[in-house]
């Protein structure tokens, strides 16, 4: 038999059939949803199979969003799709002050089972409102569960669990990843919400990265080859951090590299690296790779330098272990356009 | 009247001849700025530019190639900054999404659907607390005229009675959403806008004469300081959402020979035939314009690059 391989968009619109199919509460809400290919492709031809369960929606997120809250402590499963990051923040108040605090404010079991799922992150052509990431903001929202997914697999299993948990869950999509391939199992199944994956083992330096960044610390890993024995690890997810996988493995590496494809002010790779320096385990200076704290500017000259490439991150890690750079320049398909490639 | 529907059929022109070239280039090299063309909808931006003064301010959306020519703004400085070039009018950093030309008093134009809406109110707020005489126009989509924020500065600047003008160009889709799936039945934007005490026109968007007549009555209206008013012009987009291409999938109304028969540009080129200007005198007008734009185009290919470094500026004043 041959193997399936989605792409990550794919992915995502499988995993919406299945908990569709499975739980008839679950609606979908969002701009342009019901196109043919709708959210990216992940919403594509679900309102043909769900008619009453897929709404296209006014430009009105505040509002939609508060429905959708609204629907969940009801009991319903709604999950609410936003184009980009920058739309949703239009919903801060639904997303970070209702959802989020919800059932703590009214002292527990109230759940709030929401699902949002956000667009976000580096698009050619984009520019300063189109491309934030904000991920800082989200991940210090107490109450909110907030991952983001950084391949087909992770994508599909961890739109299921975010549906199934009664918590409002909120799903972080890179763009840059919806072109990504790979096997993913047919059935339904799920990937944890709060804990990190380590996606290779090794035992010179720990590389933590998460969605785009992932992706490039992995080919980064391709170029390394024998040089240098990395322990990759995949955050997964940013509320709560996963503080306890990355510790255990710098324990073994004491050496901590990071990439952030947001800025390294309250980025992500700060967090990593607070945890790790409370705990004691770092043996020398971590490293922090992360863009700029500028906005990302639209022109290509310009966004050249602004997100780490896989060959700033193998260099980056080769210099940390006291080797060679390596040399290599960059297509301008590969700087610039969303990769299509293929995960083993 | 000649004269002056002359220069306004120039300006359309004008416009409509970048979008094309623009378009052009972008199917045959690929623009790296997302890219919104305003094709069709040129009478309405023409229409309200008319009937403001220099020193009245303007703001615009992600489709604003046209509010921006049509309010004077530098189109060098347009196609440099749509090539991302070191001459552009954000000097590379915005791209096609965000245009400015303060010295035409275009002030800015945003993505974020109706984020200018409180932003024009607030440009409202600064010529009426220094008791300038001019006003401040936003053009917004229907689509963005869903945003409650519209509704929040429909009353703000009604009980400061502030000289906004929100045009709403409503092209009967928000990408290819259309109104019917995004409005309550029994929707009435002339009943809403009344209901904040702002004043309300409609006007036919295809229709250079209509709009300007009308943006005119109501540009009079704002600087008698009544408060705000809302334009809505009914118009056709020509291209896709975003990008050149045709999809003609989802239209309904305005299918290709509805607009083609209804094209604000071609209807005013009759016009200026009736009215007794030769065919010829036209024909030479356009080529006219056609071939300046093109050396426009030519120029911001040939321009050069922002330095590297330019990344780092421009972060504060
Ligand atoms: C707050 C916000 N939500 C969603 C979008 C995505 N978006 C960009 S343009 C567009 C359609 C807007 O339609 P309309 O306002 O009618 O303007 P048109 O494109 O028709 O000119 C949408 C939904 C956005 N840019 N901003």
């Amino acid at each position: 038999m041959s193997e399936r391989i989605l792409k990550y968009t794919e992915a995502l619109r499988e995993a919406t059939d299945q908990v569709m199919a499975q739980d008839s509460s679950v609606c979908v809400f969002g701009l342009g949803v019901t196109y043919k290919n709708g959210a990216d492709g992940t919403t594509g031809g679900l309102k043909q199979k769900y008619p009453t369960r897929v709404f296209d929606t006014p430009v009105s997120e505040h509002a939609v969003t508060g429905m959708a809250v609204g629907s969940a402590i009801s009991g319903m499963r709604p999950i609410v799709h936003h184009g980009r990051v920058e739309f949703s923040l239009l919903a801060a108040d639904q997303m970070f002050t209702q959802a989020a605090k919800w059932n703590y404010m009214f002292g527990g079991n109230h759940p709030v089972p929401i699902v949002i799922r956000i667009a976000v992150g580096r698009q050619w052509g984009n520019g300063p409102q189109h491309t934030q990431s904000l991920y800082g903001m989200f991940g210090s929202v107490s109450g909110l569960k907030v991952v983001i997914p950084s391949s087909p697999r992770m994508a599909k299993g961890l739109l299921i669990a975010a549906v199934r948990d009664p918590n409002p869950v909120v799903i972080l999509e890179p763009r840059w990843l919806y072109a990504l391939k790979q096997h993913v199992p047919e059935g339904i199944y799920v990937e944890n919400l709060g804990k990190a994956q380590v996606v290779q083992s090794g035992k010179d330096i720990t590389l933590v990265s998460y969605g785009d960044g992932l992706v490039s610390a992995r080919e980064a890993l391709s170029i390394i080859g024998e040089k240098a024995s990395v322990e990759l690890i995949d955050l997964v997810s940013i509320n709560p951090v996963d503080h306890e996988t990355v510790i255990a493995s710098v324990s073994k590496t004491k050496r901590l590299m990071v990439v952030d494809t947001t800025h390294a002010s309250f980025g992500i790779g700060s967090e990593i690296i607070a945890g790790a320096a409370k705990a004691g385990v770092l043996s020398s200076a971590p490293v922090h790779l992360s863009c700029p704290d500028v906005p990302c500017p639209t022109s290509t000259a310009l966004t050249e330098d602004y997100y780490p490439t896989k060959v700033i991150i193998a260099t980056t890690i080769l210099k940390a272990m006291g080797k060679a750079p390596i040399e290599q320049t960059l297509s301008f398909e590969e700087l610039h356009l969303a990769p299509s490639i293929t995960l083993p | 009247m000649h004269a002056t529907l002359l220069k306004a059929y120039k300006k359309m022109f004008l416009i409509r001849a970048a979008e094309q070239k623009i378009a052009d280039h972008y199917l045959r090299n690929k623009i790296m700025s997302f890219v919104h063309f305003y094709v069709g909808q040129e009478a309405v931006a023409v229409g309200v530019a008319d009937s403001l003064g220099k020193s009245d301010k303007m703001l615009g959306n992600h489709r604003s190639h046209g509010h921006y020519l049509a309010k004077g703004g530098n189109m060098r400085a347009m196609m440099c900054e749509l090539l991302g070039k070191e001459a552009g009018s954000s000097r590379g950093k915005g791209g096609s999404m965000h245009m400015i030309d303060t010295s035409v008093n275009f002030v800015g134009s945003t993505p974020i659907l109706a984020g200018v809406v409180p932003l024009a109110c607030g440009v409202a707020f600064e010529q009426k607390f220094y008791k300038r005489k001019n006003i401040t126009v936003a053009f917004l989509g229907d689509g963005a005229f869903e945003e409650g924020v519209v509704y929040e500065t429909l009353n703000l600047a009604g009980l400061f009675r502030l000289p906004l003008l929100l045009v709403v160009e409503n092209n009967l889709f928000s990408v290819n959403s259309p109104l019917t799936d995004r409005r309550a039945r029994g929707h009435d934007s002339k009943t809403i806008v009344e209901g904040f005490g702002a004043k309300y026109m409609r006007a036919d968007g295809n229709n250079y004469r209509d709009v300007v007549k009308k943006a005119s009555a109501l540009t009079r209206y704002l600087r008698g300081g009544s408060g705000p008013a809302v334009l809505e012009c009914v118009t056709y987009r020509h291209m896709a959402h975003s990008a050149p291409i045709f999809d003609e999938s989802c239209r309904a109304e305005d299918a290709a020979e509805v607009r083609k028969a209804k094209d604000s540009i071609a209807r005013l080129r009759r016009e200026l035939i009736k009215s007794g200007i030769s065919e010829k005198t036209i024909a030479r007008t356009e080529k006219n314009i056609e071939q300046g734009v093109e050396k426009d185009l030519a120029y911001a290919i040939a321009a050069p690059l922002p330095k590297k470094e330019t990344l780092f500026t421009d972060l504060y004043v």
